[in-house]
């Protein structure tokens, strides 16, 4: 005689707190913060230019020097999110794509914003500029800047919760 | 010449949503004795205690509620002393786990071993939305770069489309419609097997009209979140002549590779080079031809967790040339019937995508159907005895594992 199954569902929560340090890739972070600038690597060996930035040139091993880079940048490829994690959830719809920034060898992933978020406006080729957080709403991390179309930059530089990057 | 190393049992539980009467570790065993009833079907005579050794397959400790949830599992299937490891790579364990089985069998340090997978992502519950897909989602979310990516809201979908759409830029496809069609062909397919948690009879306009997910992929273009489990026996060929097993299915070539999880760091963004890298290992120690693959094989089940990326994998793993793999399937090539059927059993986006356990039951489908026993989704003909599956996964899809597997027939074939 097979018994009727009855289902026990039990809430519950993994959480844990971090202090994460940045550790070789500190700098990138604390000029971010202070000084709105954005720092790849240059390889001392073969030259090419990390962003992020790395320590050591992961080709070569060999150490990489720290290096401004401009805020300017093409798109290289993006999308628009319009369903996801719970965390993101409540910033859908989001543009988000690589960026390569003026000389650098390879793409950072940013959010890409804009007063008019459709595809032809964020796609491949365009040209972006980054705007940042408020000093005192910079933290130090990824979420401090974000890129905007070259023709939107003063829009977005000027709205009273951003800055531009001088 | 490579140690000959069979499949000689296939166990999967049927996927679905969301399993209230079972625990991850319940669903493992659930796949164990399908796995030992199927290889004593064809001949063995063993139970749980002759197996030697066990890999496990698990993606997720968050979905499982877990950490080192294999060691649970080692207890509840009666594995206690003896060896069990874990591996995790992403949407790419399946096809992971069944190499290092592979490999273990190879070596010599396990005669007979249990090649396991499973995942249980739905107890992962959203009480914002009272729906679990966006707390599974956030589980998965941690797979990005925590600190580059995944606060710009890098997740699986947004990661994998971007390469999608710089294939796009490059070759002018897949466009959307010839995405859709491969939504259409896996939905389909899954009609066809009753372990499916998707199947649908579905057309272009469909896919076309279902909601936006991530620009240009809408939600029948994605695979859902699935509960299942999936287990082969491997053993050796004098374990294999030994248990007198009927049908044994050899695996030929194992091949896997990890590209760069940074996609801004590749070359190209519009590659998967894992899938390329992988692809070549496997088809070289099989003694396959790159350029000619699709002559060679009967089918591949492919990991389709996101339709354009089925499209691309056509041209990485070598079935038609760059930039071709939205006229492929326009032409009908990967369907059932066609030139050479890709995801026979409905992949992902027909069965769902219980990561660790998909790659293992891709793997067991297309042993299947080189032994002709997939029942109601078997191919009508089985020509050349080789088939592929293929697992993708992790941040930029950077893991790849491709097996080879033929089976009696497919041996003696040039
Ligand atoms: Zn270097």
């Amino acid at each position: 005689m097979s018994e009727k199954f009855e289902d026990h569902q039990i809430r519950d929560k993994i959480q844990i707190d971090y202090k994460y340090t940045m550790g070789g890739q500190s700098k990138f972070f604390i000029e971010l913060m202070k000084n709105k600038k954005l720092h790849g690597t240059k390889c001392a060996k073969c030259g090419k230019i990390w962003m992020p930035p790395r320590k050591h040139c992961s080709e070569c091993y060999t150490p990489a020097e720290w290096v401004e880079m401009p805020h300017t940048g093409t798109i290289e490829v993006s999308t628009i999110v319009w369903y996801g994690a719970a965390e993101f959830i409540k910033n859908v719809p989001y543009g988000c794509g690589f960026i390569k920034l003026d000389g650098a060898d390879n793409s950072l992933f940013q959010g890409i914003f804009s007063e008019n978020l459709v595809p032809s406006k964020i796609k491949k080729g365009r040209r972006v500029r980054a705007v940042f957080k408020k000093s005192d709403e910079r933290e130090g991390k990824m979420t401090d800047f974000f890129f905007v179309p070259e023709d939107e930059y003063e829009t977005w530089a000027n709205k009273p919760e951003f800055e531009g990057g001088e | 010449m490579h140690k000959k190393i069979a499949i000689i049992g296939i166990g999967i539980t049927p996927f679905k949503a969301r399993y209230l009467d079972k625990t991850y570790f319940e669903l493992a065993y659930d796949a164990t004795k399908l796995a030992l009833e199927d290889a004593n079907k064809n001949g063995a005579e063993i139970t749980h205690k002759n197996l030697q050794s066990t890999v496990y397959g698990i993606y997720n400790e968050l979905f499982e509620r877990q950490f080192m949830p294999d060691i649970f599992i080692n207890s509840y299937l009666g594995m206690n002393n003896k060896p069990g490891t874990r591996i995790a790579t992403g949407g790419a364990t399946g096809g992971y786990t069944v190499r290092m089985a592979y490999a273990e069998v190879a070596s010599g340090i396990s005669d007979l071993c249990l090649c396991l997978g499973v995942e249980k992502c739905n107890d992962c519950y959203d009480e914002q939305t009272g729906t679990t897909t966006p707390e599974v989602l956030n589980a998965i979310a941690y797979s990005a770069d925590m600190t580059y990516e995944y606060p710009m809201g890098m997740m699986a979908a947004s990661s994998y489309v971007t390469m999608v759409n710089a294939h796009f830029e490059e070759f002018g496809n897949p466009t959307e419609e010839q995405m859709a069609l491969v939504s259409v062909k896996n939905h389909g397919n899954a009609m066809n097997n009753p372990k499916a948690q998707s199947p649908m009879k579905i057309t272009v306009e469909d896919v076309m009209n279902s909601r936006i997910i991530c620009y240009p992929f809408k939600m029948l273009d994605c695979c859902l979140y699935s509960e299942a489990s999936a287990a082969l026996i491997l053993a050796n060929e004098e374990k294999v002549k030994e248990l007198k097993v009927e049908n044994p299915i050899w695996i030929t070539g194992v091949g896997a590779a990890n590209t760069d999880c940074f996609i801004g760091n590749r070359e190209d963004m519009g590659r998967l080079y894992s899938n390329i890298y992988a692809a070549k290992a496997a088809y070289k120690m099989a003694d396959l031809d790159y350029d000619k693959i699709k002559d060679q094989i009967d089918c591949a089940e492919l990991h389709d967790a996101f339709s354009g990326q089925e499209v691309i994998s056509y041209e990485e793993l070598g079935f038609v040339p760059f930039g071709e793999g939205g006229k492929w399937i326009e032409s009908g090539g990967p369907f059932i019937d066609g030139e050479m059927p890709c995801c026979p059993c409905g992949g992902l986006i027909g069965c769902g995508h219980a990561v660790g356990a998909t790659g293992i039951m891709s793997t067991g489908e297309a042993a299947l159907q080189l032994r002709g026993d997939a029942g109601k989704h078997q191919l009508k003909t089985i020509e050349k005895g080789r088939a592929i599956s293929h697992s993708i996964g992790g941040p930029g899809a950077a893991y790849a594992a491709v097996i080879i597997m033929t089976n009696e027939e497919g041996l003696k074939k040039p």
